[in-house]
C-alpha cells in the first residue's frame, strides 16, 4: 500500500508553526485586528466549532463575522485521503490560501469563501477527493449564505483545470454525494473534523 | 413606470432539500418539481398547495422532469434522475380535465385526502410508474419530449444525447445515440416547429442535432462561451411578432425583420461563465463567408447550418447563470442563478439607429454603475447587420431564495384568484431551500 501513494514523503508542518487564533500567525501576517474578534476559544483544541454552533451564527447574521482564520479551523483537521494526517500540518490548506469575499453589493447578503488546495505532488491522483473533502465540509459547516468555491492553486498540479471544473459544478458535486462509495471517503476525512 | 418583479406565493409545502427545476403542465394549472428527495411534487398554480407526490420510481436525486405535450385526458410525465434512469409516469386526469383547455375548473384537492366528494376513484388519482427508460451510463441531466413529434430526448453526465421513439404507449425505442459532446451534456431543448434538438454542455459547447437521410447528426455547433453552458432554449416560433406592429418600420428594422423571419426561433444559453447569449442560424446566401468557416468534413452542405452570436443579454449575474426562461407569450426572458437574482429582460427596437452600439444610453431600471454594460453587447453576423434591436433589463429580484441559490425560472400562464387577464403570466423560481416561489411582473 504505501508504494502506491502518490507522495510517500510529505513534508509534515509542526503543530505549533499551523496557524491558530490563540497566538498571532507565524509569518505575523495578521496583526492585532484579529484579537478583537477572536471569541472565546479557551484553546486550540476547541477551536473548530460544531456545524450547529455555527448555524447559530447564521441565524444572527451580522452580529458576528466569520473570519478567514475559522474557515482554516474548519478544513485544516480534515484527514488526508492516503496519509494518517490532517491537510493543515500537511500544508495542503493554508491560512493565507483563504479569501472571504464579503457581498458586493449592500442588497446583497453573499459572501464567497475560495479555498486554494495545495495538493502534496503536482500528480496527486486524489486531489479531486481532497478538493471534494474541503468543499463539502464548508457546505455543511457554513451558514448557506457562503458560496464555496474549492480550487488547486496554480501550478501546483496537472490536473488543475480540469479539478476545479468539477468541483466548481454543484450538479457533479451533489451526484458525487449520492455516490456510496465517494461519500465514504469523504466522510472519512471528515471524521476527524468534529 | 418601472416593472417590478414581486413575490406572490411560496408553493406549500416546501421540500426540505434540494429542489432542481419546476415544469408547468401544457395544459392545466399545475406544476411538477423536481427533488432531490428522489421524488416530484406537484404543486397547484390555482391555490400553490401540494396536490400529489410522486415517488419510489428513482433511487437517486430527480434532477429534471417534463410533461408530454398534447396528451389531452392524460398526463404524461418523465422524470430524470441522478440514478442513469429516466421514468414515465402517466395518471388520469378525467373526464374534466380533457378538452377545452378549462383546466382551471377542475379541483385537483378533492379526493387527495381520502376522496372525500371525488367523483374519481382513488386510483385514478395516483401516478403510475409506466417505464423505466435505462441506457446512460451515469446521470441524466435534462430530458425533453418533441413538441412536434413521439420524441423524448435525454442527456447525461455520460456525455451522450439518447432520443427516444415512442412507438406506442410505453413502448420507447432508442432511435440515436449521439455523442459529440466531450463533456457532460447538461441540457436538451427541442425547436417548436421542427425535428431540431439542442444541446448544452460541460464542453462549454452547444449542439444542434437532426435527422440526416437515415441518422441523426450535428448539423451545427455553437462555441463561445467560457465555461459550463446549463441551459438552452428555443423562442417561440412567433417570437419576432413580441416585437410588436409590423407597421411603420423604418429600413433597418425592415430587414431584420425578414432576416429573423428567415432565421425562424433563435436559441438563448446561460453559463458558467455568467453570460447569457442568443443564437440565430445564419443566412444561406452567404456561401463566400461561410464556406471560409465550414470544416471540410462535414458531408453534406445543405445538412449542416450556421449559428451566430446574435446577442449578449445584460450582464446583470456575478455568479453562473443555471438557468434561462424565454416567454411564450410576451418574448420577454428571465434568468437566475448561483447569485441568488431573477432578472427579466426584454427586447426592443434600439431607439438611437444611427448611433454606434457602445453610445447607447442605458436601459431604465438598472443602476448606474451597470450603465457600461447594461445594454446588449451586439456581435455582427456574418450577414453583416448591425442589431435593429437591443435588450434592456426590466425588472430584478434579488436574494430570491433567501441566500439560496436558484435553479430554475420558467413562465407559466397565471391561475390564481388574482389572475387579471388571459395572458398574465407568472415566473415559477426553484432553490436549494427546496421552495418553489411564484411571482409576478405588473407593468
Amino acid at each position: 500500500m504505501e508504494a502506491d501513494k502518490d507522495n510517500a514523503n510529505p513534508t509534515i508542518i509542526n503543530p505549533s508553526d499551523l496557524p491558530s487564533r490563540r497566538r498571532s500567525a507565524p509569518t505575523a501576517k495578521r496583526p492585532g485586528i484579529f484579537d478583537a474578534l477572536a471569541p472565546a476559544y479557551p484553546s486550540l483544541a476547541d477551536a473548530p466549532s460544531p456545524p450547529e454552533a455555527l448555524s447559530d451564527v447564521s441565524s444572527d447574521e451580522e452580529r458576528e463575522e466569520i473570519d478567514e482564520q475559522e474557515v482554516y479551523d474548519l478544513i485544516s483537521t480534515i484527514s488526508d485521503p492516503e496519509h494518517p494526517l490532517s491537510l493543515g500540518s500537511l500544508g495542503v490548506v493554508t491560512l493565507d490560501d483563504i479569501k472571504i469575499v464579503r457581498p458586493t453589493s449592500p442588497r446583497s447578503r453573499i459572501s464567497t469563501v475560495t479555498v486554494l488546495v495545495t495538493p502534496t505532488t503536482s500528480a496527486c491522483s486524489l486531489t479531486t477527493v481532497i478538493g471534494l473533502g474541503v468543499k463539502v465540509r464548508l457546505v455543511n459547516a457554513l451558514p448557506p449564505r457562503f458560496r464555496i468555491d474549492v480550487r488547486i492553486k496554480e501550478g501546483t498540479s496537472k490536473t488543475a483545470d480540469e479539478v476545479n471544473k468539477q468541483l466548481g459544478d454543484k450538479e457533479r458535486v451533489a451526484a458525487a454525494m449520492e455516490n456510496r462509495s465517494l461519500v465514504s471517503v469523504v466522510n472519512n476525512m471528515l471524521a476527524t473534523c468534529e | 413606470m418601472p416593472t417590478t418583479l414581486t413575490f406572490l406565493a411560496t408553493c406549500t409545502p416546501p421540500c426540505n432539500t434540494r429542489t432542481w427545476q419546476s415544469t408547468p403542465h401544457p395544459h392545466l394549472p399545475i406544476v411538477a418539481t423536481a427533488c432531490s428527495d428522489k421524488t416530484v411534487r406537484i404543486y397547484s398554480l390555482q391555490n400553490f398547495q401540494q396536490l400529489s407526490t410522486i415517488s419510489g420510481g428513482h433511487k437517486r436525486s430527480i434532477r429534471s422532469c417534463a410533461w408530454k405535450p398534447n396528451s389531452l385526458g392524460e398526463s404524461v410525465l418523465a422524470t430524470g434522475s441522478f440514478d442513469s434512469s429516466a421514468g414515465i409516469w402517466r395518471r388520469w386526469e378525467g373526464e374534466n380535465a380533457a378538452g377545452t383547455g378549462k383546466g382551471q375548473e377542475v379541483d385537483f384537492t378533492a379526493g387527495l385526502s381520502g376522496g372525500n366528494g371525488a367523483q374519481d376513484d382513488e386510483d385514478d388519482d395516483e401516478w403510475r410508474f409506466a417505464v423505466v427508460l435505462d441506457g446512460h451510463d451515469s446521470e441524466i441531466k435534462s430530458l425533453a419530449f418533441a413538441p412536434t413529434a413521439p420524441l423524448l430526448a435525454t442527456c447525461s453526465r455520460d456525455k451522450s444525447v439518447w432520443i427516444w421513439e415512442e412507438l406506442e404507449d410505453d413502448n420507447f425505442e432508442t432511435v440515436a445515440v449521439l455523442q459529440e459532446h466531450e463533456g457532460d451534456v447538461k441540457c436538451v431543448a427541442w425547436h417548436p416547429k421542427e425535428e431540431l434538438l439542442a444541446s448544452a454542455s460541460y464542453d462549454d459547447n452547444i449542439r444542434l442535432w437532426r435527422e440526416d437521410v437515415d441518422d441523426w447528426a450535428c448539423c451545427a455547433l455553437m462555441t463561445g462561451h467560457e465555461g459550463t453552458v446549463w441551459w438552452v432554449e428555443f423562442e417561440d416560433a412567433n417570437g419576432i411578432y413580441t416585437l410588436g406592429s409590423q407597421e411603420n418600420l423604418n429600413e433597418e428594422q425592415q430587414a431584420y425583420v425578414a432576416t429573423r423571419l428567415e432565421a425562424g426561433p433563435r436559441l438563448i444559453s446561460c453559463s458558467d461563465d455568467t453570460t447569457i447569449r442568443i443564437w440565430r442560424k445564419a443566412s444561406k446566401n452567404k456561401p463566400a463567408a461561410s464556406g471560409a468557416r465550414m470544416p471540410s468534413i462535414w458531408k453534406n452542405r445543405d445538412f449542416e447550418e450556421e449559428w451566430l452570436e446574435e446577442a449578449r443579454l445584460p450582464q446583470v449575474h456575478e455568479r453562473p447563470v443555471y438557468n434561462v426562461s424565454w416567454s411564450r407569450k410576451t418574448g420577454r426572458v428571465v434568468s437566475t442563478g448561483s447569485d441568488g437574482k431573477i432578472v427579466v429582460y426584454e427586447e426592443r427596437w434600439r431607439k438611437d439607429g444611427a448611433e454606434k452600439n457602445e453610445d447607447v444610453v442605458m436601459a431604465e431600471g438598472t443602476s448606474a454603475s451597470e450603465s457600461s454594460k447594461s445594454v446588449t453587447e451586439e456581435v455582427n453576423g456574418q450577414d453583416g447587420h448591425r442589431n435593429a434591436t437591443e435588450w434592456i433589463v426590466v425588472a430584478e429580484a434579488e436574494n430570491a431564495h433567501d441566500v439560496f441559490e436558484v435553479n430554475h425560472v420558467v413562465w407559466a400562464p397565471r391561475a390564481d384568484k388574482g389572475k387579471t387577464t388571459d395572458d398574465e403570466e407568472v415566473i415559477i423560481s426553484t432553490g436549494d431551500d427546496g421552495e418553489v416561489k411564484i411571482w409576478t411582473l405588473s407593468d
